[in-house]
């Protein structure tokens, strides 16, 4: 009988080590797994004065200031691959009574286009400044530009000035990035 | 990530243990059972332990989730069901991987009848809290969770390799009581831990008086990660030479500690009997080759603030971006710290109650187990309790079991346990002898056998020793 009650165990033993599986379960899914994070990450900003439109030692308009930002991120392989959709959120807060013209020229690293938006702003009044906002919507072909992108260069150009003019463009942006890893 | 997602998911489940190992603990017929109580009853006169065959020892766990509820087979989406885990499971839901291999292990009764035993084995112990706010973060992105404060807290993972040799001592003292103790040398081949993290990743909604519309903010982050035997390997070419150098160490040639095992089992009656055990008690003190790493301070990021400096031809601009990284590496630099540290050891606790019933008389005529003239129960249940120390707060086991001697050479015990990660975790094992070979095996979550992936946890033990019984 203990040969009998030994066998048995170690048949019991057996079957269950031999019947260990893993099943109704599908690692091909692993393949599905996607992360989609959204990330929401402040870009630029800045406070133009209305005095920064005209040269006051040669009593000269300037028409267009410009000012240049890498964005190093932007052009990164893992990003390149991953970013599905970016929704730029542009929010202009003027108080100078001159409409603008602004416009985001993003270059690669070898200072060719890769990508352009541009808006208008409207003109606003010092003690009641106009808010515009503008957004930028890139996916599909413009991802592809816009990841080649290293830089950005922001363009504002004014239809006109003179050393009176006075009160401030303000720029507040943000970035939405649809990412997919 | 995806890939690495992959094997955290299959680790998870497959790989799957914690280090109860509740099945070995009072099973008095395997020499084993004295690495789990130094003061436990040995019957033997002498035990061998096959080299690297006497103990095989793995142990995987995930409190939260199965490789089952990830993986099943369904139309539902794979990235639902991760998304849902996600959110249902909590900071304090861990993984853990523990697995041990016995180089040698011997004993033997002197005559002075305290009973020695000594030996060499190799541990990996592996745990990894569920950071959830960061996974939420990396799941989701911070666009849902305006003003949701992040926590650095979460971060509590620690993991070591190293070596044990061991030397113990057990005696019976009267009718009623055997202690034993065993000292234990650590000799650390790998360690690191990231441990008593704290600080918060925030995004707020900015006013008209901030300066862009988010502000992002790292507050009183101060997270570290320690390690020791990490950083002479960095610079090694190729798996042969990291192989070689942490075997080196494995003598004694890393970073060293040390600690003790205690217990005691003590027969209340004829029927009754306590054990306790405490596995453990020490540290290792990391001194050489040790590198770690802390980040810390608070910051908050508003973006690239253009200036519109007035510039000359071929003049260039203020480099922002640039700028803007030295502020956030200067307000939050991350140290490399060469200062050794200390490294507790989990401290493992047993408590054992048993009742036994029905003699045990192995032939009839000869009562051959019956060494000492104490009495060998045919049958035992009883109770027994685990705990183990982890980085933030213990984990608890409890156990009721049946231990039953079927002849000489056959006994066998069986288990319930209710523990961190189920309610139905029935385990089995049995201890053969064959001559003079002894050999065991012990699983639990049997119930789970049948398909693994559901199993949140798997403990195996299984091993070969050469039994000398009293003459």
């Amino acid at each position: 009988m203990n040969k009998a009650l030994s066998s048995f165990i170690f048949m019991v033993f057996a079957c269950l080590f031999f019947a260990a599986c893993i099943k109704d379960t599908n690692f091909d899914q692993a393949e599905d797994i996607a992360l989609t994070p959204v990330v929401e990450l402040d870009l630029i900003y800045f406070n133009l004065q209305a005095g920064r439109f005209f040269d006051t030692i040669n009593s000269t308009q300037i028409l267009t200031v410009r000012d240049t930002t890498e964005i190093r991120f932007l052009d990164d392989s893992t990003l390149q691959e991953s970013l599905k959709r970016a929704e730029f959120h542009f929010i202009f807060t003027n108080s100078i009574p001159r409409d603008f013209q602004v416009d985001f020229q993003f270059l690669s690293e070898l200072n060719d286009t890769t990508y352009v938006a541009a808006t208008s702003v409207a003109e606003g009044t010092i003690a009641t400044p106009v808010i515009t906002e503008f957004t930028e919507n890139v996916e599909g072909e413009g991802i592809l530009s816009l990841t080649q992108a290293h830089k950005v260069v922001v363009s504002v150009t004014i239809p006109s000035s003179n050393e009176n003019l006075e009160g401030t463009l303000n720029l507040k942006s943000k970035t939405t990035y649809f990412l997919e890893y | 990530m995806r890939n690495f997602l992959t094997i955290i998911f299959s680790l998870v489940g497959v790989f799957a243990i914690s280090q109860n190992k509740q099945i070995l603990y009072g099973f008095d017929d395997i020499p084993q059972s004295l690495m789990l109580n130094p003061g436990s009853k040995v019957l033997q006169k002498k035990h061998y332990g096959i080299p690297f065959l006497s103990q095989i020892h793995v142990n995987g766990g995930s409190s939260g989730v199965s490789v089952y509820d990830i993986f099943k087979d369904g139309n539902d989406d794979i990235n639902d069901r991760i998304t849902q885990k996600i959110f249902e499971m909590k900071n304090t839901d861990f993984f853990t991987a523990t697995q041990q291999l016995e180089l040698i292990n011997f004993g033997w009764r002197a005559k002075n009848e305290i009973y020695f035993s000594a030996g060499i084995y190799q541990e990996f112990d592996f745990i990894a809290y569920f950071p959830r706010d960061l996974a939420i973060l990396a799941w989701e992105g911070n666009r849902d969770y305006l003003d949701y404060e992040f926590d650095f807290g979460e971060i509590s993972t620690t993991g070591d390799f190293m070596t044990v040799y061991h030397f113990g001592l057990n005696k019976q003292i009267g009718k009623k009581l055997t202690v034993g103790a065993r000292l234990k040398l650590y000799s650390s081949m790998f360690s690191y831990r990231s441990v008593k993290n704290s600080g918060t990743f925030v995004t707020r909604l900015g006013n008209e008086n901030s300066e862009n519309i988010y502000e992002h903010t790292v507050q009183n982050a101060d997270v570290t990660v320690e390690t020791s035997g990490y950083a002479s390997l960095r610079d090694l070419d190729g798996a042969g030479q990291v192989t070689s150098e942490i075997l080196g160490r494995a003598f004694f040639g890393g970073n060293i500690g040390v600690g003790v095992d205690v217990g005691f089992n003590y027969e209340i009656n004829d029927a009754w009997a306590l054990s306790a055990s405490a596995l453990d008690v020490g540290a290792i003190f990391h001194s050489k080759d040790v590198e770690n790493y802390r980040a810390h301070g608070t910051y908050t990021l508003d973006g690239i603030n253009l200036i519109f400096p007035a510039l000359s031809d071929g003049e260039s601009t203020f480099p922002y971006y640039s700028d803007l990284e030295d502020e956030v590496e200067r307000e939050i630099p991350i140290d490399t710290l060469h200062n050794g540290y200390t490294q507790f050891r989990p401290v493992k606790f047993n408590v054992g109650l048993s009742y036994g019933f029905g003699r045990f008389n192995a032939t009839g005529a000869c009562d051959c187990l019956n060494v000492g003239g104490e009495n060998l129960r045919k049958q035992n249940i009883g109770l027994q309790f685990y705990s183990i120390f982890r980085p933030k707060k213990p984990q608890m086991a409890g156990t009721l079991f049946y231990h039953r001697r079927f002849t000489e050479y056959l006994s066998a015990k069986a288990t319930y346990t209710v523990d961190s990660y189920s309610f139905s975790n029935i385990g089995l094992g049995v201890s053969a002898d064959i001559g003079k070979v002894n050999f065991y095996i012990a699983a639990d979550n049997l119930i789970k056998y049948s398909n693994l992936a559901k199993a949140k946890s798997v403990s195996l033990q299984l091993g070969f020793n050469i039994i000398i019984d009293e003459e």
